[in-house]
C-alpha cells in the first residue's frame, strides 16, 4: 500500500540540486501536518532528502520508496511539514 | 615544470586538469558539497594532503535560508564558512555530478573568491583514466593504465604487434584506444585475481577483442557464496607461460589476497597484482578467511622476494598518489621495496607466525560492497551503469592499514 500524501511534486528529469530546492519551496506552501510526495529520477536525491530532513527544522521525512520502471528508477520522498 | 597543456580556466577544471594539478602539487582548497557519508568514503586526494572542508549542499540551502540555491550559498558562506576558507588559494567546488558545485563555485566567485568547479563532479573524476608508457621498445612495451580516483592500476604489454591486457578496469576505451594508437592486436586478457574493490573489464574487453579471458580457477569460485563463476574463462596455472608476440608471460600462483592470485613475470618485470604494492602489501581477509589465508600469503610473498635478478614491481594498486615516482609511474625495483615497503620489512623481520600476526593486526575495515563486486566479477550480478558506479565509489581498500595511515583519506 502506498503512503498517503496531500500534494504531488514531480521532479523527474531534474538533476541535483533542483529536486530538493524546488521541493523545499513547495513545502512552504503546505499547511502544517500535510505531506508532499516528491518523485525524482535523480538517484542522489535519496540520501540528500534524508540529510536535508535532519537539518531542516520544519520537516519530517515520513517515507521513501523506489519504483522500478522501464525508463529507470523513480524515487519517491514523502515529506511532512511540521512547523 | 612541464608546460601547461591548455590555457588555464578560472571557472572550470576537467578531471584531467585536476589530475595535472594534483601531480604538480599545486596548492588549492577543496570544498566538497556531497553528503557526509560520501565524503567520508571517497574524497579527492593529492600527492600531499589537500586542505578540505565538507559542507553538504542541503545544509547550505537550509541554513542559508533562501529559496534560490545561489542566494543560499552566498548567505551561508558569508555567515558560516568565511572563517574556514582561505582567501589566497583557488577553491575547488566538488559534488557528485558537477551541477550543484557549479552553483556553489558561482556563489563563491560572487563573494570574491577564486573558485572553480570540477566539471562532471566525482562521477567524472572516478571515470578518469591515464595511460603512461613504462617501456616502449619494439621487443617489449609496457603501458600502465591507471584510474587515479580509485587507485587502480592495469597494464597493456605489447610485443611484435600483439598485446595482452592485465587487470583491465571497467571502462574499455583506454585499452582499445591505446591498442589502436600503438598498432597492436589484443590477443589475451588476464586478471591477476578476482577483484573485490572494482568491477573487472576483463571479460568484456576479451569479448570486444575476440581474445580469450584467463583467470586462476581458484578465483573462479566466489569465496563467500562457494558458487562457481558463470563468466567464460580459461584456467591459469602455476608455471604456465602465455606467449605475447616475441615474449612470454610466466604465471606464478601466489595465494594470499585471494586463493587464485597470480603474478605475471616477463624478464625483469613482475606484475604483482594484489600482493606487493609500492608502500604496502595486500590484505588477506577479503575472502572472509584471513586466518586460513594469511600463512599461505606469507609463503607466496617469500617466493616473490626470493626471485633472482633486478626485478621491477608493477603493482595492481596504489593507496596514495605520492607512491608514484617523479614521472608519475607506479613502479619500483623489488630490491628497493625490500628496504622501504612496510609489509616486506615485516616479512623480513618476523617469523612465519609473527608475520601472520602482523597481517591479522593490520586489517582495515571490511567494505560490505566488496562481496557484491566479487559477485559481479563472477557473473552472478549484472548491474546497470549507475549501480556499477555506486558499487565502485570510493577508493580501493585492498592494502593493509599501514597504507592509509598518512593519506588523510577516509579509507582507514
Amino acid at each position: 500500500m502506498s503512503q498517503a500524501f496531500d500534494k504531488l511534486f514531480d521532479a523527474r528529469g531534474l538533476s541535483c540540486p533542483m529536486p530538493l530546492v524546488n521541493a523545499r519551496k513547495e513545502i512552504g506552501k503546505l499547511e502544517l501536518g500535510q505531506v508532499l510526495k516528491v518523485v525524482a529520477t535523480d538517484r542522489g536525491s535519496v540520501a540528500d532528502f534524508q540529510g536535508w530532513a535532519k537539518v531542516a527544522k520544519n520537516v519530517e521525512l515520513v517515507a521513501q520508496e523506489t519504483e522500478t520502471t522501464e525508463a529507470g528508477n523513480v524515487y519517491a520522498h514523502y515529506v511532512k511539514r511540521t512547523a | 615544470m612541464p608546460a601547461m597543456a591548455k590555457p588555464p580556466n578560472d571557472e572550470t577544471w576537467t578531471a584531467a586538469d585536476l589530475f595535472e594539478r594534483l601531480e604538480r602539487r599545486d596548492k588549492f582548497f577543496l570544498l566538497d558539497v556531497r553528503n557526509r557519508d560520501e565524503f567520508a568514503r571517497s574524497r579527492i586526494e593529492g600527492r600531499s594532503p589537500l586542505p578540505a572542508v565538507n559542507v553538504p549542499y542541503f545544509e547550505m540551502l537550509e541554513e542559508g535560508g533562501q529559496d534560490d540555491m545561489l542566494d543560499s550559498v552566498v548567505a551561508y558562506v558569508e555567515r558560516n564558512l568565511a572563517d574556514h576558507l582561505p582567501s589566497d588559494l583557488p577553491l575547488l567546488a566538488v559534488c557528485a555530478k558537477g551541477g550543484t558545485s557549479e552553483i556553489v563555485a558561482q556563489g563563491l566567485r560572487r563573494l570574491g573568491y577564486a573558485s572553480v568547479n570540477l566539471a562532471g563532479g566525482m562521477e567524472a573524476w572516478s571515470r578518469h583514466y591515464l595511460t603512461r608508457a613504462l617501456l616502449a621498445g619494439r621487443e617489449l612495451a609496457i603501458y600502465q593504465v591507471s584510474r587515479p580516483a580509485r587507485g587502480c592500476l592495469s597494464y597493456l604489454v605489447a610485443s611484435g604487434g600483439k598485446a595482452v591486457v592485465i587487470d583491465a578496469l571497467r571502462h574499455l576505451d583506454p585499452y582499445l584506444a591505446l591498442a589502436q594508437n600503438i598498432g597492436v592486436t589484443i590477443e589475451a586478457v588476464v586478471d591477476t585475481h578476482s577483484h573485490a574493490d572494482h568491477i573487472s573489464g576483463g571479460v568484456s574487453l576479451a569479448a570486444r577483442s575476440g581474445a580469450p579471458y584467463h583467470l586462476h580457477p581458484y578465483d573462479g569460485i566466489h569465496p563467500m557464496d562457494l558458487r562457481p563463476a558463470t563468466i567464460p574463462y580459461q584456467f591459469l596455472r602455476d608455471g604456465q607461460t602465455l606467449a605475447v608476440g616475441r615474449i612470454a608471460l610466466e604465471v606464478l600462483h601466489i595465494p594470499g589476497h585471494t586463493l587464485g592470485m597470480v603474478a605475471f613475470r616477463t624478464g625483469d618485470y613482475l606484475f604483482t597484482g594484489d600482493s606487493i604494492f609500492i608502500r604496502s602489501i595486500a590484505r588477506p581477509d577479503l575472502g572472509g578467511k584471513a586466518e586460513t589465508w594469511a600463512p599461505l600469503y606469507g609463503r607466496s610473498l617469500r617466493r616473490l622476494v626470493g626471485l633472482p635478478g633486478g626485478i621491477t614491481v608493477l603493482p595492481g594498486h596504489f593507496s596514495s598518489l605520492d607512491e608514484a615516482d617523479d614521472a608519475g609511474r607506479f613502479a619500483a625495483p623489488l630490491e628497493e621495496l625490500k628496504k622501504r615497503n612496510d609489509g616486506l620489512l615485516a616479512l623480513e623481520r618476523e617469523s612465519e607466525e609473527g608475520f601472520v600476526r602482523y597481517l591479522l593486526e593490520s586489517l582495515p575495515k571490511f567494505i560490505p560492497e566488496y562481496v557484491d563486486i566479487k559477485r559481479v566479477n563472477a557473473g552472478f550480478l549484472e548491474p546497470a551503469e549507475e549501480e556499477a558506479a555506486i558499487l565502485e565509489s570510493g577508493k580501493n581498500v585492498c592494502a593493509l592499514s599501514q597504507a592509509y595511515a598518512a593519506s588523510g583519506g577516509g579509507a582507514s
